[in-house]
């Protein structure tokens, strides 16, 4: 039987706060699109005078973004004056353009990319689009961002790219494999934040984080964007790993941070990772010194590695070590694989296609590569006997028997940070160099170990 | 007003426990020699799987050369000695403990609390466990290598220092339970203070990931996976011995836990100790479950899921029949979950968690399905 009067009442409070309920949420916003700048489809503009030919049209799918804004303010206005096309000798590293003139190309000194795959660069009189292709492991989406050099105007067309003035005058940086270009290029006094100091070896920015000259932000989701506003970085350079949740990148783009992806550590050949440190000079305009200093790196780099390749004998390598029954190893097409190639060993998994690790059972590793020369073990261990603590089985390997276990912390901080991970990047020729002493000491026989050891008995 | 349960005096004559529950009161079956048929047919099948195990692996080995390298002989490539001796017939002798181990404590554990969703680690212990192993696994980096912090230095010794870690975490969490379940009235109390337990350990865990390095972070979820292949024959010296007095005192246990099914006050009445009872059950459980956990890192869904298989295909609840029933399935199930985990031939290996789920789970619910009564099961 119907109640009287509350039944009706009850029934329209009831629909008004189901109604009210939905359109709350709507009104807070919608929690899952994430602010990302996506491609644009590259209108050209004038580049008769460039070297770079501009490519046309990215194809790429486009996301969900909400715009930012892309018209930066010039912090003098510009005005073209003469009429002869004036040129300047080097980029601007300091400061910004007072006399804007259309007909000056503003970066006489240019990046050109040999190694890295991950990321391009077009040039135009006065501004700069860097398009990162690889932001992550699978990734669907590039990122596009356009540098303008201080003083000159925006250019038009590029609503979805991420625009910002260059040079930057402050930086804050996310991965410790930003810091040696940033030492390398001078540029340390530009740094305001880096992510974490625990696992830092670079001892100047250490002790730029001690004198309170450089603040800790955290990183990933733990990224305090607070902290971050209060320092007012002009950019922001993080790495991205394509999971929202985890990633610290569209949540500082939300609070309208300059924000921009670095992929290097989705290359997988040593140089090329290395020459992501042109990237980082792009956004202050050193290009030119990366350029020279990379060169440098290569050459000494190649010069070693085809002396490597091709010298014998080749001894077998093994790298890592089994964790409860798995051994992940590296991949052919790994970085760490490519660098084993590149030192002249015979690594047993040179042809596999994967640019990972590899699960293997400590079985299938045992049955294949019991009998190799060398080892890289590349995990904790202080000397042998961790090593046959760890699990007593490693004791049947030849390498165990031969004293001719190796590993990869020589240059580790007090925290556990191991600097190959760090200058290791920037400096591959140094890694190699370590690696060819391994294998083939004749080669390196004035080379002494940066990052290797030889694992001993303990006294 | 306490209604004193009637205990046996030497005036009267002692009631024989196992006389009460009678075979034909838990079992349909009139005929026990079918009972018995079953328990030879996990036998053979577990005779089977072990066989098979040493047979499959990631490595492509000929049944034949199998047999000689048992018997002593040499095969066709000198690794295959190591291969089956050092790694197939340790691992295999510590899936059929481990499995073994983990039915009998989820049996214990299920008929303790007369709660068909127990499992061994319902009071806390794969938690304490996990909490040793993260101390030690995640605070790894954070001191150097020349260091004598006492964590740090469990943690170099790799495979030993985590098991040593773990079974610390499993005793302090068996001591504090033992502790508790001696003051508490009730099994249900104690159910609940071991959750609790498991969500203050697993909160403290979770802090420590926050903090770490992510190759740390990646040994400690490597380690969760659960494994066998990593006990050698020295850890299996330490292993075994204490799975096989586990399982003896769980097998001494049987009355009692026939008792049990009756329910706590009819227990009572039969003179049966409660407390002792609890006790001697929560120990050996500890003992079983925690040394596995150490061994081979946490392994689910067998302590839960083999006692009811057992139920089922024995048509019991008479622990006299499920115990050895629950030791012979549970280690087939070890087994053959280890072997598929392997993924013969192809080099590669997948979490063994993982894979008993998903081979296990659809198999257990189309048993249980097809049972009409799983209360009956527990004597209610």
């Amino acid at each position: 039987m119907r109640n009287n009067s509350t039944n009706p009442r009850r029934f329209w409070s009831l629909l008004l706060l189901s109604l009210l309920c939905p359109t709350l949420l709507l009104a807070c916003g919608d929690p899952t699109a994430t602010i990302v700048p996506a491609t644009s489809s590259l209108s050209t503009t004038s580049a008769t005078t460039t070297t770079v030919p501009p490519t046309t049209g990215i194809a790429a799918p486009t996301t969900t973004t909400v715009a930012t804004s892309t018209v930066v303010p010039a912090t003098a206005t510009p005005i073209p004056t003469t009429t002869a096309a004036s040129s300047i000798s080097t980029n601007l590293t300091d400061g910004c353009v007072t006399n804007y003139d259309p007909n000056t190309d503003y970066f006489p000194q240019k990046a050109t990319l040999k190694y890295a795959n991950g990321f391009k660069v077009e040039y135009f009189k006065n501004y700069k689009v860097i398009t990162v292709l690889t932001p992550w492991r699978d990734a669907k989406e590039t990122f596009q961002y356009v540098l303008v050099q201080c003083g000159t105007p925006a250019p038009k067309g590029f609503d979805k790219a991420l625009s910002l003035n260059v040079p930057s005058k402050s930086l804050i940086s996310m991965s410790t494999t930003y810091l040696p270009y940033l030492d390398n290029l001078g540029l340390l006094d530009k740094l305001v934040g880096v992510d974490s100091a625990q696992y830092v070896s670079n001892p100047t920015v250490k002790k730029l984080v001690a004198d309170k000259k450089v603040a800790e932000v955290g990183n990933g989701a733990k990224v305090n964007v607070e902290k971050v506003l209060d320092l007012k970085p002009d950019l922001i350079m993080t790495y991205g790993l394509g999971d929202p949740q985890n990633d610290a990148h569209p949540k500082l783009l939300e609070a309208g941070l300059k924000v921009v992806l670095n992929g290097d550590y989705m290359d997988s050949t040593p140089l090329g990772r290395a020459e992501w440190g042109k990237f980082l000079a792009l956004f202050f305009n050193r290009e030119g010194q990366a350029q020279k200093q990379f060169d440098e790196v290569a050459t000494r780099y190649e010069t070693l590695a085809s002396k490597a390749r091709v010298a014998t004998p080749k001894p077998t390598v093994l790298a890592n070590a089994a964790y409860k029954g798995t051994w992940y190893m590296p991949g052919g097409n790994s970085y760490s694989g490519k660098t084993l190639v590149d030192a002249g060993g015979a690594y047993y998994w040179a042809d596999d296609k994967s640019s990972g690790s590899l699960p293997l059972t400590f079985e299938a590793v045992f049955d294949k590569a019991s009998q190799a020369d060398i080892w890289l073990y590349q995990d904790y261990a202080g000397s042998l006997e961790d090593i046959k603590a760890a699990d007593e089985r490693y004791s049947s390997f030849a390498a165990f028997k031969n004293n001719k276990i190796y590993n990869n912390d020589l240059k580790v901080n007090e925290n556990g940070g191991n600097d190959i991970y760090e200058s290791g990047v920037a400096n591959p020729d140094v890694v190699l160099a370590d690696l060819v002493k391994i294998f083939h000491p004749e080669l390196a026989a004035d080379h002494q170990f940066v990052y290797y050891r030889l694992l001993a008995p303990k006294k | 007003m306490k209604i004193t349960p009637t205990i046996s005096t030497p005036a009267q004559p002692k009631v024989e426990i196992a006389e009460l529950v009678s075979e034909e009161e838990v079992n349909p079956w009139p005929a026990t020699g079918l009972r018995r048929l079953w328990l030879i047919g996990f036998a053979v099948l577990l005779l089977a799987a072990f066989a098979l195990s040493l047979i499959l692996g990631s490595v492509n080995i000929p049944p034949g050369d199998v047999l000689t390298v048992l018997l002593g002989g040499t095969p066709g490539r000198s690794t295959w000695t190591d291969i089956v001796l050092k790694f197939r017939l340790p691992k295999a002798l510590t899936a059929m403990l481990a499995g073994a181990g983990l039915s009998v404590s989820g049996l214990q554990m299920q008929t303790l609390f007369s709660n068909p969703l127990a499992d061994p680690f319902v009071l806390g212990i794969s938690s304490g466990a996990s909490l040793g192993v993260a101390l030690v696994v995640l605070s790894a980096g954070a001191v150097g290598l020349s260091s004598l912090s006492f964590l740090a230095g469990l943690s170099l010794l790799g495979n030993i220092g985590i098991v040593a870690a773990s079974s610390l975490g499993s005793a302090l969490t068996l001591v504090l339970v033992l502790f508790v379940s001696q003051r508490v009235q009730s099994a249900v109390t104690l159910l609940i203070l071991g959750i609790m337990f498991g969500y203050v350990t697993g909160a403290i865990v979770s802090i420590l990931l926050y903090f770490s390095l992510a190759d740390r972070i990646q040994a400690y979820v490597a380690w969760g996976f659960g494994s066998f292949g990593g006990v050698t024959w020295s850890q299996l010296q330490i292993f075994a011995p204490v799975i096989i007095s586990g399982l003896v005192i769980s097998y001494l246990l049987i009355k009692w836990l026939n008792v049990l099914l009756l329910g706590d006050n009819y227990a009572r009445s039969l003179g049966l100790e409660l407390k002792q009872a609890r006790f001697w059950i929560v120990l050996s459980t500890a003992l079983l479950a925690g040394s596995v956990t150490a061994f081979c890192g946490p392994i689910g869904f067998l302590g839960i899921a083999v006692p009811h298989l057992c139920r089922a295909l024995l048509r019991s609840s008479d622990h006299r029949i499920l115990m050895p029933g629950v030791i012979l399935v549970g280690a087939i199930v070890a087994l053959l979950a280890d072997i598929v985990a392997q993924l013969p031939g192809s080099g590669v290996i997948l979490p063994i968690n993982a894979v008993m789920a998903l081979l296990g789970a659809p198999i257990v619910s189309w048993v249980i399905l097809r049972q009409r009564n799983l209360k009956a099961a527990f004597g209610r």
